[in-house]
């Protein structure tokens, strides 16, 4: 009769507590419009006295950084207000129950980022909407761009999430050692291409970064929409995100068989 | 006296405690150089790909991200525990700062030693050093003198913003998410020079989030273009004392904000 | 399926690495880290049986925390085995996860920023409780904690005692056999302990329950347990009933004597030390402990006989200092 996964209500944490929180909410809404406003002008003065640019135009340049604050926010709502994060639990010392009930931690983990996600897909998809009716991105150049587009979309808000569990997991281990953390969120920031397009950045830049898993999460989605990567390169940018979706899924259990080993030895 | 020396006995140990780990301790530090690296890599990404940039040339636009994350570099050092203030309210931390017989701002400042400053700091060092070669102005005295006001005035104002955010979250625990915000937005928006933004834009970074008076004005009164600011010459040229202003208004209204806290979790 | 709990020569042992002062020091414990074994838990063995109450009782840092964490399955033993509801819990954690409800302290698995009703649906999830058992069990826990007048309030606003009772009813949703509640009513106000208490004993006696306490308030032991084990310095003193403890070190007392002559010379008696003299004030108390020792009367009888008094009073031993003399005992055979 239903096809919901059993325990679905786990993923509805994150959307309900915004729900009841309305201030959140507006706060979400106000953050995002004027982030967009921000971007949109900041681009529009840069390109105002410079044509084309790293292969990208400003239309391209636009587009690019509002849809890249659009996808940013498939995953910025306030995650500490759940008091349900792994670092959270650990300092508090609640990350037992995790270990007390008969749903093993990761699918918990995983129900929970679904709901999450697809709470800020429907953040971004009206505002892509709204955008795009004001003109401020450029629709996609065809159907096959578009579903390109989506697919690897898709494929890195997938990236994204074995990202952020790695992060997460880090906290398992690093009460006293957030440096290691930060590092990576660092890493996150800059190299996914959401500050800038990693086209601007100087050749070694860029080919250190086709070898980190970060610029499969928002720079190539991004750079397929707008054109900078060309639907016949299409084909192997989607399989080196899927490469690295099955690198980091290995990983990530790894990492989460010797967290619970951790907190089986510790006790929590 | 006494207060001083109670501050600089809980620094030293601080200190000594982030010793203690010494992974972490350099870690630390590289943390603060890489954020602080990330966001000039990002400016200097900008300024080569856009020469000109509202006007200015290379070398002038350089002195502001300089000045920027110069302050930003000290305000992590002094004063940038008050970021941290909303964790501390929904740890119930503060509360037992309340009882104890020292300013809650002070014991706020002495909670941990800010190891990534050492990076932040030494990286906007050495920018800032590499932006004052580069310079064609001529470093007068006074010129000097203004630029090291700037910097102060811009650790102040950064200050300033976040102990409002922090007197939010003395009564709304969820304004620390402003805090990463501004954070970011400070990141984003400081290193640049505001005129390229369209006029309304602008003022908004100007009298709604003063982030303009961080490094743009003063920059820009120094290298010449205070006066197609947007913003009368006099009031760019004010920025280091406007800092100072808005920071003792800060503290002000932290003194009323911690008169009214009522606690948290009932 | 029976509820009960098995125990034999449970034991934990935890390296932490010891570090060395100074610069010096620190450097060393780099290269060569000087390792150290804590017992937290060594050779505990004990039962509870299906429908039971046990008190775990012993002073902080005991092993009584680490004991609950081995039984309930995220805590794997060095040595010695448990078994919870016939399963072994650090053996198939989810299996056992089933079986069992736990509380722990302070800590509270409700959701922070829903309204607790919600909470309750996503475990109900969780546990795989049909819809109407779940309604039927909330509905009976509301009977008992008075929930509804605060379950769709937000975890985060709710008080202590209003935090606790809804994840103590969030523990026994999924119905377990089995309970571990380690230090429930610590910090709460004497009617909502009360309110706790007659809820645990509704689970015990009508539900069946089995449930392992661990505590610090006597009274809650007076009221709730028919057996206790006491653990200090990991080891297992003493295992047995209340009445049986009260007797074998109930006999104590005191007797607060005011003397009549502040200059009085006061020396012990036969079987009754002085325990502490202030001035005029004089604490006498039973020599030796338990069993072996003066009745408060023949005490009495002595000391008004041998000293000239302005006034005397008798303090008879609550749980608590049947519980000190027990500790103590047990320490002196260590």
């Amino acid at each position: 009769m239903t096809v919901l996964p059993p325990a679905w209500r786990v993923g509805r944490v994150t959307p309900l507590g915004e729900l009841h929180t309305p201030p959140r909410m507006t706060a979400a809404l106000l953050r995002l419009a004027v982030q967009i406003v921000l971007v949109a002008s900041l681009w529009h003065g840069l390109y105002a006295a410079a044509g084309t640019t790293a292969g990208l135009d400003r239309d391209q340049a636009v587009s690019y950084a509002v849809l890249a604050v659009l996808a940013s926010r498939l995953r910025e709502i306030d995650q500490y207000a759940a008091r349900d994060t792994v670092i959270q639990h650990m300092h508090f010392g609640t990350i037992v129950y995790w270990y007390l009930r008969p749903m093993p931690p990761q699918r918990y983990y995983a129900l929970r980022a679904l709901g999450e996600q697809l709470y800020g897909l429907a953040w971004s998809l009206a505002g892509y909407l709204v955008c795009l009716a004001a003109g401020v991105v450029q629709p996609p150049a065809s159907a096959a761009v578009a579903g390109v587009f989506a697919l690897s979309m898709l494929f890195g808000q997938w990236v994204l999430y074995y990202v952020m569990l790695v992060i997460d997991q880090l906290c398992f281990w690093t009460l006293r050692n957030g440096a290691a953390l930060l590092i990576l969120i660092f890493a996150q920031n800059l190299l996914s291409g959401v500050y800038a397009p990693l086209w601007f950045f100087p050749d070694w830049f860029i080919t250190l970064s086709s070898f980190l898993p970060f610029q499969a999460t928002l720079s190539v989605p991004l750079s397929l929409y707008v054109g900078r990567i060309p639907l016949s390169d299409a084909a192997f940018q989607l399989s080196v995100q899927a490469g690295w979706i099955v690198v980091l899924a290995l990983f990530t259990r790894f990492l989460w068989r010797r967290a619970a080993r951790r907190v089986i030895s510790q006790g929590g | 006296m006494n207060a001083v020396r109670i501050a600089w006995r809980v620094t030293r140990l601080n200190f000594r405690a982030q010793l203690e780990y010494r992974t972490e301790f350099l870690m630390m530090i590289a943390v603060g150089a890489i954020w602080q690296v990330s966001v000039l890599v990002f400016a200097t990404v900008l300024l080569t790909r856009f020469t000109g940039m509202g006007g200015w040339n290379s070398s002038d636009v350089l002195l502001i991200p300089a000045t920027r994350m110069l302050a930003h570099g000290l305000f992590v050092l002094v004063l940038g525990r008050i970021h941290a203030l909303g964790r501390f309210i929904q740890e119930g931390v503060i509360d037992t700062y309340l009882v104890r017989p020292m300013p809650v701002h002070r014991q706020v400042q002495l909670q941990f030693f800010p190891t990534n400053a050492i990076g932040d700091l030494t990286v906007a060092a050495g920018l800032m050093v590499g932006a004052i070669a580069r310079s064609d102005l001529d470093w007068t005295a006074g010129r000097i003198t203004y630029l090291v006001a700037a910097v102060f005035g811009g650790m102040l104002l950064e200050a300033a913003l976040f102990t409002v955010v922090a007197c939010a979250s003395l009564r709304f625990p969820a304004a620390d998410y402003w805090g990463r915000w501004l954070e970011e937005l400070l990141g984003t928006f400081g290193s640049y020079p505001l005129n390229v933004l369209p006029r309304a834009v602008g003022g908004l970074l100007t009298f709604g989030l003063p982030l303009a008076f961080v490094a743009y004005f003063p920059a820009a009164v120094l290298t010449g273009h205070g006066h197609d600011t947007g913003v009368p010459y006099w009031l760019a040229a004010a920025s280091p004392l406007i800092g100072l202003l808005a920071y003792l208004a800060a503290r002000l209204l932290w003194k009323w904000s911690l008169n009214h806290y009522t606690g948290v979790n009932g | 399926m029976t509820g009960s709990i098995e125990v034999r020569g449970l034991s934990r042992t935890f390296h932490t690495t010891v570090r060395r002062p100074g610069f010096a020091g620190a450097l060393r414990s780099l290269v060569n880290p000087e390792r150290v074994a804590k017992h937290a838990v060594s050779d505990v063995t004990f039962d509870v049986a299906q429908g039971e109450l046990l008190a775990l009782l012993g002073p902080n840092g005991a092993g009584k925390s680490t004991t609950i964490k081995m039984l309930t399955g995220i805590l794997t033993p060095t040595s010695g085995t448990a078994r919870v509801a016939g399963v072994v819990p650090y053996e198939e954690r989810e299996r056992n996860a089933r079986n069992i409800g736990a509380v722990f302290g302070q800590r509270t698995q409700l959701w922070w920023d829903l309204p607790v009703r919600e909470s309750f649906a996503i475990l109900r999830d969780i546990y795989e409780v049909p819809k109407a058992e779940h309604a039927a069990r909330l509905k009976e826990f509301d009977e008992l904690l008075e929930l509804s007048s605060f379950w769709d309030t937000r975890v985060r606003h709710l008080s202590l005692g209003q935090r606790v009772r809804c994840d103590l009813a969030a523990a026994l949703l999924h119905d377990p056999p089995v309970v571990f509640l380690d230090e429930p009513t610590i910090g709460m106000d004497v009617v909502v302990k009360e309110q706790v208490r007659e809820f645990l004993r509704h689970q015990v006696a009508e539900r069946g329950r089995t449930v392992l306490l661990t505590t610090h308030d006597m009274t809650e032991v007076e009221r709730l347990a028919e057996r206790v084990v006491l653990i200090n310095h990991g080891r297992l003193v003493l295992d047995g009933a209340l009445d049986e403890i009260r007797r074998r070190f109930g006999s104590t007392w005191q007797l607060r004597a005011t003397l009549a002559d502040p200059h009085t010379e006061v020396a012990g008696l036969p079987g009754v030390v002085v325990v502490r003299r202030e001035g005029r004030q004089v604490v006498f108390g039973p020599e030796g402990p338990g069993a072996e020792a003066l009745s408060v009367h023949q005490a009495l009888k002595l000391v008004i006989e041998r000293y000239e008094l302005a006034g005397i009073a008798i303090d008879e031993a609550d749980l608590e200092d049947v519980m000190r003399a027990a500790y103590a005992q047990a320490e002196a055979a260590l």
